[in-house]
Order: C-alpha cells, then sequence, then structure tokens
C-alpha cells in the first residue's frame, strides 16, 4: 500500500463532486469509490466527508433526500446540482492547470553545476 | 388545558426541536456509515470486534467528529429552511402579482386608493413632525427651552396674558435659580441693502449668549460676542442666514470682515449661521444683530426702563426641575425685583412659562391644533381606504373560490392559503406605498407653498422620516387590509367551493358593515369641511370697516444725516413738507381714485394718548384696549372705505394750526355719549388743559389688527394736529386692484424728492391674508380627505352593491319570474343601497355633533353643529350613495329570468 497523501484544503469538495457527478450515492458509496480511484492514497478521516457533503449542501452544490440502500437501510442520498456541475467544471480546470504548471516547472533539469 | 396556546408551542418548537432534527440525521447517517465500513472490514477478513475499532478509526474520533458534523448540519438546515422560506415568499410574491395582474382595475383601483390614503397621511405628518415634533433645527434639548410669559390684570377685568417684555425684566429674571441661562431675542424685519436696491428680510435681535444657549454652531465665522452685545456701546455686527448667504453672497466663504447695509446702518458680517437655523421660531431667519444694538432706540435709558417691551425671553430650565414650580419662582423674583410705578398693574404681574412653539399669547399656534385635527382627517381617509380595499379582497376570495377550493383538493394547507392571501395584501400595500410617496409630496409641496408659507421647511417634502412613517404605515395597512379576506379564505373556503353560486340569503351579505363604517367616515370628514369652508368664509367676508380689498398702503424711509435735535426738527418738517408733495402726486395721477396720509392705521401701527373728556373722571376702558388715535387727510376715510355714519369728514384745510376736530368711532361715541348725540361734544388731546376738539362726525368701528376684535374706542384728528406721534403712510385707493398698481405707487412716491431712501408698498389683504392661513389650512385638507373619503366611500358601495345584485341573480331571477316588476326591483335594490348610506351618515352625523364641541376654538364665527353645513353634507353623501345604489339597482331590474334561473 502507497504512503497515503494528506488532502490539500478544498480539494476534497471537488472530488466528493466529482464522485457525485457519476450519480446519487450515499456517504459510505462516495467513501468507496474515493478509495478505489486512489488506490486509498488519500488520508482522509471519513468524517471529513461529510463535512464536506454539508458545505456543498449548503452551498446548493448538492441536494440530499432519505431513501433506501439495497439492504433496505435508510441513507442520505446526496445528488450533484447543477450549480455543483458547474463548480465542477470550473474546480477541474483550474487545478488541473495549476497542477500542470506546477509538475512542469519541478521536473525541469536541475541545473548543471 | 394546557400552559401554552398550541399555535405559540408550534412557533417554539420550530426553533429548538430543529436542532434535535438535524442530530439526529447525522447519528443516522454515521451509524449506516460506520456499519457498513464494518461489514467491508469483515469482508475482508478481520473480526468483528477488530472491524468495528478499524472503522471508528478511520471515522476520526467519535466524540469529536459527531458534534462538529451536528453543528455543520444544524447550520445547514437552518439557512437552507431560510432559503426555502424566502423561495416560497418570492413564489407568493409572484403569484400575487400574477393575480393581481389578472384584474388590472381592481388592482388599480386598490392601489390609487392606498396610495392617497397613505400619501395623505404622511404628508400631514410631515405637517405635524414639523410643527410639533422636531423643535427647531439645531436647537439642541428644545423641550428643556422654555419661553416666558407674561400675565396681568386688565381694568376692566379679566387677564391678558403675552411675552414681550422689557431687556429690565430680562435682567432681573436672570436671577431664577431653576434655569440654567436666560436669553432674549426679537423676531423683526430689515430693510438690506441701500436706496432703491434695498429689499426686506426677515431678521431677529438676539442676546449674544442666544446661539450658546441653543447649542448652534456657527457655519464659518463665529456668533457675536458679549462685548459686541454690551448695553453701553454694542457694535454693529451681523450673523448672516445661510440661505441668504448663498443667495447673496453666493456662499463665499470670504464674506466674513465684509460689511452690509441694515436699515441705513453699516455692519461687519463676523459669521453664517447653519442652514435652516431659525432660532426658537420657525420661521426664516436672514440676519441676526445683538440685541443691545437694536434696542438702542427703544426708549431711553432702555436697559432699565418698563416703557418698552419689545424682547421675548426664554430660557433653558435645569433637569429635572417642574416648569411650575420654575414659574412660581419667576413670579417671586420679577415681583421683588419690579422697580417702576407700584400702581401699574406690571408690579403684580405673574409670570409663567410655555413651550418654545407656543405663540406670544402663551397659547399653541392655532397651526398646531388644526395640524393635529388634520392628521387625524387623514387617518380616517386612511381608514376609509383600507376598509375598501380590504371589501374588494374579500369580494375577491369569494369570486376566487373555485380556485381556492381546487387548491384545498390539492393539499395546500389552511395557513399557507391564508399566507397568500396576507402577501396578496402585502404586494398591494407596498404597490400602493410605493405610489404615495409621490401623493404626499404633492400634498406637502401645496401646504408648503400656498398654506404654511410662514414656516421654514428645512427639509425634503418626503424626507427620512416621512419615509419611515410610510413604511411602518404601509406594512399595518398590508396586514390590515389581509387579515380579513386571509381568515375568510382559510376558513369557509371547501364549503364555499362546494356551494358555488348559491345566493348566501343574507340581506346586506358581505361588505355591509365597512360599507356603513364608510358612509358614518365621510359623514364626519364632510361635516367637517363645511365647518372649516364656512369659517374660511366668514373670516374672509367679516366686515373689517374698510374696503380691504381696494386699498394699497405705502410707506417711506429718508435718507437720515442730521445730528443735533435741531437739525433733527427742520429734516422732519422737510419730511412732512415731502410727503404732502408726494400725496398731491398721487392724488393728481389718473391710476388713483383717492390717497391720504395716516398716522395710525388698520393692521399697521396704533398710538393712544393722554385723553380727557368733561364730565369723565377716567376714560371707561374696554377690554380691547384703546381709546387709540389716527391722524388723517382729509380723504382718508373714502380712500379706505370707512363709512361716515354720522356729521363729516374733515375739510382739506384743516390740519396743524386750525381749529381742533376729531372724529369718534361708533364705539366711542356709544360708551361717552350713551343714548346722546356725540356730534359736538369735546374731547381735550394731550392734557386736560387743551383746547376743546370738537366732534364734527362719527365713522364705523375699523379694525385694527385682527379679523375679531372686541369693540375699542378710536378717534381721528386732522393730519398735523398730532402731538408726540408720527410715522406716516400713504392710503392709496387706486382703480385698478392694489397689486397692479404697487410698482406705480413706488416709482412715484419714490421721484418725488432726492431725499427719500426707499418706499415700500404692500396691499392691506396682505397683512390680512395670513390672518386666514388657520381656515385655509383647515379647509383645504378636510375638503379634500372630504372628496377623497367621498369618491373612496362611493365606489366602495358601488362594487358592494354590483356584487351583492351579481350574487342574487339567481333569487332576481326567481322574483321576476313570480310576477315582480322591474321597478320594484329596482327599489328594493336602491332601497337596501341607501339602508347602509342612511346609517352610516345618522351615526356620522352623530358623532360630527360630538367631535364638533373640540373644534369649537378653531372655527370662526361658526357653530360646530352648524344645521346647514351638516344638512348639505348629508344630503351630498344621500345622493352620492343614491347615484352609486341606481346603476347596479338597474342591472338588476334587466335580469333575464330564464336565464338566470337555467345558468344554476
Amino acid at each position: 500500500m502507497a504512503v497515503a497523501l494528506p488532502v490539500i484544503k478544498g480539494t476534497l469538495d471537488v472530488l466528493v463532486l466529482k464522485a457525485l457527478s457519476w450519480g446519487p450515492m450515499h456517504g459510505f458509496e462516495v467513501t468507496s469509490w474515493l478509495e478505489e480511484r486512489s488506490g486509498g492514497s488519500l488520508d482522509v478521516e471519513d468524517s471529513a466527508l461529510y463535512q464536506a457533503f454539508y458545505r456543498l449542501e449548503e452551498r446548493g452544490l448538492v441536494s440530499a433526500e432519505w431513501g433506501m440502500t439495497g439492504n433496505n437501510r435508510r441513507a442520505r442520498y446526496y445528488r450533484i446540482s447543477s450549480g455543483g456541475r458547474a463548480h465542477l467544471r470550473a474546480q477541474t480546470s483550474q487545478w488541473l492547470r495549476y497542477a500542470a504548471t506546477v509538475s512542469d516547472i519541478l521536473s525541469a533539469p536541475a541545473r548543471a553545476r | 388545558m394546557p400552559l401554552v396556546r398550541p399555535g405559540i408551542r408550534r412557533l417554539f418548537d420550530l426553533m429548538v426541536r430543529r436542532r434535535d432534527v438535524s442530530s439526529r440525521d447525522v447519528g443516522t447517517e454515521v451509524s449506516l456509515h460506520l456499519e457498513l465500513r464494518v461489514e467491508q472490514l469483515v469482508q475482508r477478513g478481520l473480526t468483528e470486534h477488530e472491524a468495528r475499532r478499524e472503522a471508528e478509526r478511520r471515522f476520526g474520533p467519535i466524540e469529536r467528529a459527531v458534534p462538529a458534523l451536528e453543528a455543520l448540519a444544524h447550520r445547514r438546515d437552518r439557512r437552507m429552511s431560510f432559503r426555502d422560506w424566502l423561495d416560497s415568499v418570492v413564489q407568493d410574491v409572484r403569484y400575487a402579482l400574477r393575480g393581481l395582474r389578472r384584474e388590472p382595475s381592481f388592482t388599480a383601483f386598490a392601489i390609487i386608493t392606498l396610495a392617497l390614503g397613505i400619501g395623505a397621511n404622511a404628508a400631514m405628518y410631515g405637517v405635524v413632525d414639523r410643527l410639533l415634533l422636531r423643535g427647531p433645527d439645531h436647537v439642541a434639548d428644545a423641550d428643556r427651552l422654555l419661553r416666558f410669559t407674561t400675565t396681568v390684570r386688565r381694568g376692566s377685568g379679566g387677564e391678558v396674558t403675552y411675552s414681550s417684555a422689557g431687556y429690565v425684566m430680562y435682567l432681573n429674571l436672570k436671577a431664577v435659580s431653576a434655569f440654567e441661562e436666560l436669553v432674549a431675542y426679537t423676531p423683526s424685519s430689515f430693510s438690506l441693502g441701500k436706496g432703491r436696491e434695498a429689499r426686506t428680510v426677515p431678521g431677529s435681535a438676539a442676546t449674544a449668549n442666544f446661539f450658546g444657549l441653543l447649542g448652534v454652531r456657527p457655519l464659518i465665522g463665529r456668533f457675536f460676542t458679549p462685548d459686541e452685545d454690551n448695553t453701553s456701546s454694542p457694535q454693529k455686527v451681523v450673523v448672516l442666514g445661510e440661505a441668504l448667504w448663498r443667495s447673496q453672497f453666493g456662499g463665499d466663504s470670504r464674506v466674513v470682515g465684509q460689511t452690509i447695509t441694515l436699515d441705513q446702518g453699516t455692519y461687519t458680517v463676523v459669521g453664517v449661521a447653519p442652514r435652516g437655523f431659525t432660532g426658537v421660531e420657525l420661521a426664516r431667519m436672514d440676519v441676526w444683530v445683538p440685541m443691545s444694538d437694536y434696542s438702542q432706540n427703544t426708549a431711553d435709558n432702555w436697559p432699565r426702563s418698563w416703557n418698552a417691551q419689545w424682547l421675548y425671553i426664554v430660557g433653558r430650565i435645569k433637569p429635572g426641575v417642574s416648569p411650575t414650580l420654575a414659574a412660581d419662582e419667576a413670579t417671586r423674583v420679577h415681583q421683588a425685583t419690579y422697580d417702576a410705578a407700584p400702581t401699574r398693574s406690571m408690579a403684580k404681574a405673574k409670570i409663567g412659562v410655555t413651550p418654545i412653539r407656543f405663540t406670544e399669547e402663551g397659547v399653541e399656534p392655532t397651526e398646531a391644533s388644526v395640524s393635529r385635527w388634520l392628521l387625524g382627517v387623514t387617518l380616517v381617509v386612511l381608514l376609509i381606504a383600507c376598509s375598501n380595499v380590504a371589501n374588494l379582497l374579500l369580494a375577491r376570495v369569494i369570486r376566487r373560490r373555485g380556485e381556492v377550493g381546487v387548491r384545498l383538493a390539492l393539499g395546500a394547507g389552511r395557513r399557507r392559503l391564508a399566507r397568500l392571501f396576507v402577501t396578496e395584501s402585502l404586494v398591494l400595500a407596498t404597490l400602493g406605498g410605493v405610489a404615495s410617496l409621490l401623493v404626499a409630496a404633492v400634498i406637502a409641496v401645496l401646504i408648503r407653498q400656498s398654506l404654511l408659507t410662514n414656516i421654514e421647511w428645512t427639509t425634503p417634502p418626503v424626507s427620512g422620516r416621512i419615509l419611515l412613517v410610510s413604511f411602518v404605515v404601509t406594512l399595518l395597512v398590508g396586514l390590515l387590509v389581509g387579515i380579513a379576506p386571509a381568515i375568510q379564505a382559510a376558513r369557509g373556503s371547501l364549503q364555499m367551493a362546494i356551494q358555488r353560486g348559491r345566493s348566501q340569503g343574507r340581506r346586506l351579505g358581505i361588505g355591509a358593515w365597512p360599507t356603513i363604517l364608510q358612509a358614518t367616515l365621510t359623514a364626519c370628514l364632510l361635516i367637517g369641511a363645511g365647518l372649516f369652508v364656512r369659517s374660511l368664509h366668514k373670516a374672509r367676508t367679516t366686515p373689517l370697516g374698510f374696503d380691504s380689498e381696494r386699498v394699497l398702503v405705502s410707506a417711506v424711509s429718508f435718507i437720515e444725516g442730521a445730528s443735533t435735535p435741531q437739525e433733527r426738527s427742520i429734516q422732519r418738517a422737510r419730511q412732512k413738507e415731502t410727503m404732502r408733495r408726494a400725496l398731491v402726486r398721487l392724488q393728481e395721477h389718473a391710476g388713483v381714485e383717492r390717497a391720504a396720509i395716516a398716522v395710525g392705521s388698520p393692521f399697521g401701527n396704533a398710538f393712544g394718548v393722554n385723553l380727557f373728556v368733561p364730565g369723565f373722571d377716567s376714560i371707561p376702558k374696554l377690554p380691547g384696549g384703546g381709546p387709540y388715535v389716527s391722524a388723517v387727510t382729509a380723504d382718508y376715510f373714502t380712500a379706505v372705505g370707512t363709512k361716515l355714519m354720522r356729521g363729516r369728514t374733515f375739510r382739506a384745510t384743516e390740519g396743524d394750526g386750525t381749529e381742533p376736530v376729531t372724529i369718534v368711532n361708533e364705539t366711542m361715541a356709544r360708551t361717552l355719549w350713551p343714548g346722546q348725540d356725540a356730534l359736538s361734544r369735546c374731547l381735550r388731546i394731550g392734557a386736560d388743559t387743551a383746547p376743546c376738539a370738537q366732534v364734527v362726525g362719527i365713522v364705523e368701528d375699523a379694525g385694527r389688527y385682527e379679523l375679531k376684535e372686541p369693540p375699542t374706542m378710536q378717534y381721528y384728528i386732522p393730519l398735523g394736529q398730532e402731538r408726540g406721534f408720527g410715522g406716516s403712510v400713504f392710503m392709496i385707493r387706486p382703480r385698478a386692484t392694489p397689486a397692479a398698481y404697487e410698482a406705480t405707487a413706488i416709482r412715484l412716491i419714490g421721484d418725488t424728492d432726492a431725499s427719500i431712501d426707499r418706499v415700500t408698498a404692500w396691499p392691506i389683504r396682505d397683512k390680512i391674508e395670513p390672518l386666514l392661513r388657520t381656515w385655509k389650512l383647515g379647509a383645504t385638507v378636510f375638503t379634500l380627505g372630504g372628496v377623497l373619503a367621498l369618491l373612496v366611500a362611493v365606489l366602495g358601495l358601488y362594487s358592494v352593491m354590483s356584487y351583492s345584485v351579481a350574487q342574487r341573480t339567481h333569487e332576481m331571477g326567481i322574483r321576476i319570474a313570480l310576477g315582480a316588476r322591474t321597478r320594484s326591483i329596482v327599489g328594493m335594490v336602491v332601497r337596501q343601497g341607501m339602508i347602509m348610506a342612511a346609517a352610516g351618515i345618522t351615526a356620522g352625523v352623530f358623532i360630527a355633533i360630538i367631535a364638533g364641541r373640540r373644534l369649537q376654538d378653531l372655527l370662526f364665527d361658526t357653530s360646530p353643529n352648524d344645521v346647514p353645513v351638516i344638512g348639505v353634507a348629508a344630503t351630498v353623501l344621500l345622493a352620492s350613495a343614491l347615484l352609486a345604489s341606481v346603476w347596479p339597482a338597474l342591472r338588476a331590474g334587466r335580469v333575464d329570468p330564464m336565464r338566470a334561473l337555467k345558468s344554476e
């Protein structure tokens, strides 16, 4: 198992939105989805995820609804809103540009002595 | 029985329990998460125990994480529910607007009605705010400023109260310990500038401590100092009003140190008062000069003399001291310090204190009392407007019962439905409130420019305070007119929806009570309007003993240059001669019918000299004071239009050096020689050794300075025979109107001689019109209110009757089918309308008679129970009600029985 990466502040919200862009999920489903995608390399407490949900909900980027899981258990399902999609798009492109710039700089060959 | 009513508990629950709901949701979510995680880990081969520990580790410390989540969830729920609420309000408002747009004539009528009601109130509030509430601008803590009054016994019995006082009294009263400090001021008018360019500006003389006591700061420069207001060597300095400074000096701050000409003297400008500073009164002030400078010529030894009273005393009472005790102390101080003849009424004078907004006579200004009534008038108009709109909304709810029923059937809560209707009325009120600002501005401008012109209005017609008042009134109105329809909608709606179209069975039906109330209030307003209009008419046409519409008065000021008494008397003789020459020029001018010179004239100066009448130890005293004397030229009586009752007027030859003669007024003739002939009697004028002045004529009484005065003795002597008083004016009777001749008269007189500095002229009516202000204000606002109320009430009655007829189409159909004739149907409906109107009018007359008693003091020669006024008001209302019910009645008479019966 790779060393867990600390999550940069604010990124978790975008990751959650990304997860929800695949369809409505409840909290644990999102957790599993992120773990799968990152290969377990994100170092974040599960509770932080729920904080992100609540924040996003408050901002109107996701909406929530009580529903039943396959095993007939009551779960809160989160759904990305159109505002959330727009936010995801904007954040994604910004993040990719940022990452590309940073990696360009860092991967430049070291100056010869 | 529960301690707290269910409705209130529900509200309380909403606030407190919401936190529990959020927490429960968080709990459910977290435990599901942990369960699923455990299941996942067990599947991966961990034991149940290990899996639980690992799940909790990954989640984060439960005891910290869960409360944090709960707080977050709670915040989220609160904000989101607020947003939901806001959304639903927006939705409701949209819905209301849509509904209002669907019925444009109803909407327009409701908005206009509310706008008129709210706007009229806002405007009147503005007046009351200025006259009664706000106090003069720039005056700190105006409630603690009190005006001193003097009450003395009259020789004829009774007391008289006035505010004018002498400087000596001002100095003496400074010892009263109840006051922090005393100041004195005299409102006056000044001639600003030189010669023909000069103009008259309002101003005031004030003691140097006046500004400090009021708490006002100069805009630029400074106010004058005690040194400049020194009684022994006063300085000619002046503080300008801000408005004059802007108009005359272009707002240039370098004005300080410059000189201006005031009443032919040269004054140095030391400062400018802040914008809207009017001292303790509310009239505009353009210049402020030191009291000592202004007072110099009022009397010999003016700082200590009791012989002239020209200033008003104002004091700032110490906090917590009762005005009554302060007045008692002032009376004691005055009586202890009074040092003139102990026989004079002044020796026993009582000193009183009143709020500064009170008049010279120590009473509330009638404008203020009237404006308080008028605020009542506008409130009544608003009430009528509200009840009318509420009525319309109610009818509308019933009209829309189909829609309401559908909504209820679809599961809309009754509360939600009620909210919908309140929202609608609030939207309506808000639209009305916005439109009302225009109404308020128009009314305020009208009042400012033509009714209360004597007030310096320092705020815009729609000020912040007025906006606030309008806003609050709008909210109240919205709730008020919405409640009845909301209750109606929430209560009977489902049932109503089912029995749609059936007649209600009630005779008057919905809207009868508001209609009767409207008729009642309208009757009150119309009667009030009638009383004020009648008062105004009586005041305007009250006989004054001269032709107030025809006379132009003109005064002359000469260039003063004499320094020795001898030079002065020569100059005075020359001036008299110039006046005579100017009179001849006037009399010869084609535009003049008659012209005269008078010393002492109606609504001008009044003089009294010692008078002795053979057969009397002392002259009887009448409540109006006097006897007063005027010195006039031969044409005086024909020029002003005072009728000669008996005998003759003066001859052109009579004057200085000829046989002394006199003309007395009717009151004087009747008082001195009751039941006898006054002609040929003798008056000794000035001293008891003076030669007999024979009475050669008797003229009618003429007013002196009020519309209504107690009978006063007045006599006239030929110009030139007066001793010890002076100050002449021209009394001109032009062929054209006085105003039209003003400029010609000024030019004609001014061109007579080079020694004339300045000529002013004014129609005598200008001095009388301001006295009509109260009745003008009352008549205008009451009439506006009355007409408005009548209009609204008639439209209200019309709509109620139309609605009732529409409701009873079925019934009418049956009646007609059973053989009722059109005439009897029409009669029945009209009778119904008239019953409502008559009931309202009767109640209105009753209320008006009771309330009228309190109006008595504000009326002029009019009884509050004036029968013609009440009769006319009732007739107008009844006629209007008839008109409003005939139309719907005719419609009822035209009902086609077949269609009416089939349609149901």
